[in-house]
């Protein structure tokens, strides 16, 4: 009940103009920084940090955290009508999104996608607003030991995400743990696998691999076609929008979706990209038809895009009640935080209560706002459609290249981003998926991290690891998993084999 | 005729006024252009990214600089490879006073570990020192121990328990600990994290039972009763009025004393008019008491040292982190992975 007041009184302050006027250009901006390809959600925040100093602190925070989370919801757009994913967390939305754009049901991915951003943001605030003080507590609990669990149980259910063979699978996987090993490594202070080259130093970064592979890699793809007209059917207004057949499919991945990712943020790490992978596997799996996977399958954008937004109101969760960033973005908050002479930690919400609700309020409103924006630029997005691909596309390509560009200032990363999508487009004609890839790149180095740590913490011992009810708890579960999958595989193969005989 | 004339008196006052106009601007270059350096934006490189602890230096600078120099800062954040990739840009850079960069104490330390591309104390110059913080060692508050002696005490009689947890192999915070074992003769096994607050949470989480970190991260958790600071490595303690209480190493019979500090540095050869303006203008810059309020929300001290003062600091700090790297096996621990 003392919640609700003090949200109330949240409402109160976030409606007040100048701070509703913070959350609607903070959204703005952040939409566009989540459509444009590659433009990077903690370079515009940090570009924009020196102009908050005159303003308003809770203001300046409510228009931050606007943009970090309005920069979830475009995202998807780019993906769904080109196959260019606008961040590493949107690859997934490809592998539905665009088959669904190429039967014209463009318009109602991007709805959905939309529509799920909504209502799972809105899940992840309801959870912070409720639980943000026990959930921080809970997440304590999960050391290194248990992010090693993560990490492995993870790579083992994430791998098959896509409907081709295991072994190109899992292959394309241990690539994506070796690329994730290049650069400096802060656990041994040594530069691995770099040949003296100063700027492998930096290591890949995950969205310059994403953008490369699956956003140049593209593009490439594109320009070996000698049609560069789009041949996507006409959309009509009707067609905008979903059908009540699709909107009844996207209900359920939308909450589970909502709910998964919001577990996923509570953790550290790229929240965004690996919940959506997550749910991208949990719909296959509860899905009656996996089979429709990789073709247009319309929970297979619902809950992904769904599943980051979640993730992204709970990274808030570390970083009010603790002060400690969980990942990149909220960092850069923290930041914002620090200019404005507010440090967040556990005294927050009894020091400075109207920053905290009006905070958490304002994250109610811009999800609002955001559906707003959002449902109105599917009609115009749409229509991107109908430009020829060879005008279309260069400017895609262009917007990629200063998008990378910006992550970190480097032409290093622009021959780096080409190069990848070289690899992509090869990739592409050989059948081999480069998901996968991406899941191997985020996940191995926490796969590291967490067993050099966790031996440490274990005192050397690789079965305290199993031991620690946690993480003891997480790779039971792994391996529950694998023998259910080996027992289905050995009676599939022993029905065969009957089937053959008889 | 008449015509004619008009057409040699334009011409004529024409060719005057372009020699009026080139002598002034001769002049002006002539007596001028140094003193009136900086005459377009400057480029501040960051070697790290955004939203990090020295980015934020950099910001407080970039909001006063046009005040006091006339100018403003461009700031271009150049991360990864613990800094290395900034400063390598930094150190090829044209010593002409537009292109300058960040300098925190890590640039002394980097290169004890093995060749960098640059030699940075060497290939790069200081300009001045902003500020500085030291580092404090905290513990959970529930456990027994109020001061380091308690620490010392329960790691000589439980050996080879205490895991403590640092920034990085070869950090500062990894340098302070390891030094504290082996002047208190003492077993700390060391837990590698990337960054501050991943020590943090895994100290709250009682993964490890000790930290190295900066004041700021575990500011609010030590106010707030969850986390004890027992120690910091200044020569005299913080100023921050919640944190002052804390003794420092020196005062508990320990000589460990490192501070980080941020400042300004220039590729090696900067003009000596640019430099004498640069350190004026930083100097007004760090007086200001909105910068100083800046840098104290950072959770850092503001504390200007001249170019003198700074090429003397980067030489004894050089001194002693090559001989505590030394003495206390760190550079060992690198060079041995690195075979």
């Amino acid at each position: 009940m003392e919640t609700l007041t003090m949200l109330l009184h949240g409402f109160y302050i976030s409606i007040m103009p100048i701070n509703l006027l913070a959350c609607t250009i903070g959204v703005l901006i952040g939409t566009l920084v989540g459509v444009l390809p590659g433009i990077d959600t903690i370079s515009a925040i940090a570009l924009l940090l020196p102009f908050s100093y005159g303003m308003n602190s809770t203001a300046a925070l409510i228009m931050f955290a606007g943009i970090y989370y309005g920069s979830k919801y475009g995202g998807s757009t780019t993906a769904i009508l080109m196959n260019v994913p606008g961040e590493a967390a949107s690859v997934v939305t490809c592998m539905d999104g665009y088959p669904m754009a190429q039967k014209g049901r463009g318009g109602a991915a991007l709805t959905v996608a939309a529509i799920g951003s909504f209502i799972a943001g809105t899940i992840g605030v309801i959870g912070l607003t409720m639980f943000a003080p026990p959930l921080a507590q809970a997440a304590l609990s999960f050391g290194p030991p248990e992010y090693f669990a993560i990490a492995l149980v993870g790579l083992i259910v994430l791998t098959k995400l896509t409907g081709t063979s295991l072994l190109k699978s899992a292959l394309m996987a241990l690539t994506g743990i070796m690329l994730g090993t290049i650069g400096l490594d802060s656990l041994s202070g040594i530069s691995r696998f770099t040949f003296g080259v100063a700027e492998l130093d930096r290591g890949f970064d995950l969205s310059i691999l994403a953008m490369g592979i699956f956003g140049i890699g593209e593009i490439l793809t594109v320009m070996t076609k000698p049609n560069t007209q789009n041949n996507v059917p006409a959309v009509r207004f009707r067609d905008l929008y979903p059908t009540s057949e699709e909107g009844r499919r996207s209900v359920a991945p939308m909450f589970r979706g909502g709910v998964i990712g919001f577990l996923i943020g509570l953790l550290p790490g790229p929240a965004g990209t690996i919940s959506s992978f997550t749910s991208y596997a949990l719909e296959k799996r509860c899905s009656k038809n996996p089979a429709e996977f990789g073709h247009g399958a319309i929970e297979g954008v619902a809950g992904p895009e769904s599943a980051n937004n979640s993730a992204i109101s709970a990274t808030m969760i570390p970083l009010l009640t603790l002060g400690l960033p969980f990942c990149g973005g909220t960092a850069i908050l923290l930041s914002g935080f620090m200019i404005h002479g507010i440090i967040p930690g556990p005294a927050l919400i009894t020091q400075q209560p109207d920053l905290f609700w009006g905070l958490i309020a304002s994250m109610y409103i811009g999800n609002l706002l955001l559906l707003i924006i959002n449902l109105p630029l599917v009609g115009i997005f749409i229509q991107l459609l109908k430009t020829p691909l060879n005008l279309l596309m260069p400017l895609v390509a262009v917007l990629t290249l200063t998008g990378a560009y910006s992550i970190n200032n480097s032409v290093f990363d622009l021959m780096w981003i080409i190069f990848f999508g070289i690899i992509g487009f090869f990739l592409r004609r050989t059948g081999l998926e480069p998901a996968p890839l991406i899941i191997g790149i985020v996940v191995g180095p926490e796969l590291e991290q967490g067993l050099i740590q966790g031996l440490i913490i274990c005192d050397g011992n690789i079965w305290g690891i199993f031991t620690r009810p946690l993480s003891g708890t997480i790779l039971v579960l792994g391996l529950v998993f694998i023998l259910y999958h080996t027992i289905r595989w050995l009676s599939k193969v022993n029905h065969l084999r009957e089937e053959v005989s008889s | 005729m008449p015509k004619k004339a008009l057409i040699l008196l334009t011409t004529c006052l024409l060719l005057i006024s372009i020699l009026i106009g080139g002598c002034n601007d001769i002049q002006s270059k002539a007596t001028t252009t140094t003193p009136q350096y900086p005459t377009k934006p400057i480029t501040i490189i960051v070697p790290f990214s955004a939203g990090g602890g020295l980015d934020l230096t950099a910001r407080a600078l970039e909001k006063m600089a046009p005040k006091y120099l006339g100018q403003p800062f461009v700031i271009v954040n150049k991360p990864g490879g613990a800094g290395t990739i900034g400063w390598n840009e930094l150190s090829s850079a044209s010593p002409d006073g537009y292109t300058l960069g960040l300098s925190s104490v890590d640039l002394l330390i980097l290169p004890l570990y093995g060749p960098t591309k640059y030699h940075y104390p060497t290939a790069l110059e200081p300009l001045v020192q902003v500020s500085t913080s030291s580092f404090i060692m905290i513990v959970q508050a529930e456990q027994p121990w109020q001061n380091l002696n308690d620490v010392i005490t329960y790691a000589k009689q439980h050996p080879a328990q205490l895991k403590f947890g640092h920034s990085g192999i070869g950090s500062p915070s990894h340098i302070i600990g390891e030094t504290l074992a082996k002047d208190a003769g003492i077993t700390l096994e060391q837990v590698p994290f990337r960054g501050a607050s991943e020590v943090t949470v895994a100290l709250l989480g009682k993964h490890v039972q000790i930290a190295f970190i900066n004041p700021a991260t575990a500011k609010e958790h030590i106010k707030n009763g969850t986390l004890r600071a027992l120690a910091t490595t200044g020569e005299q303690r913080l100023t921050d009025p919640d944190l002052a209480y804390i003794p420092t190493f020196k005062e508990q019979g320990f000589n460990i004393v490192l501070n980080n500090w941020h400042g300004l540095a220039a590729p090696k050869g900067l003009p000596p008019e640019a430099k004498t303006k640069l350190a004026e203008g930083l100097k007004a810059i760090v007086s200001d008491p909105e910068f100083k309020t800046n840098v104290e929300n950072l959770g850092m001290q503001v504390e200007y040292l001249d170019p003198r003062e700074s090429t003397e600091k980067w030489l004894t700090d050089g001194e002693n982190s090559a001989k505590t790297v030394q003495k206390t096996g760190i550079l060992d621990l690198i060079k041995a992975q690195k075979n």
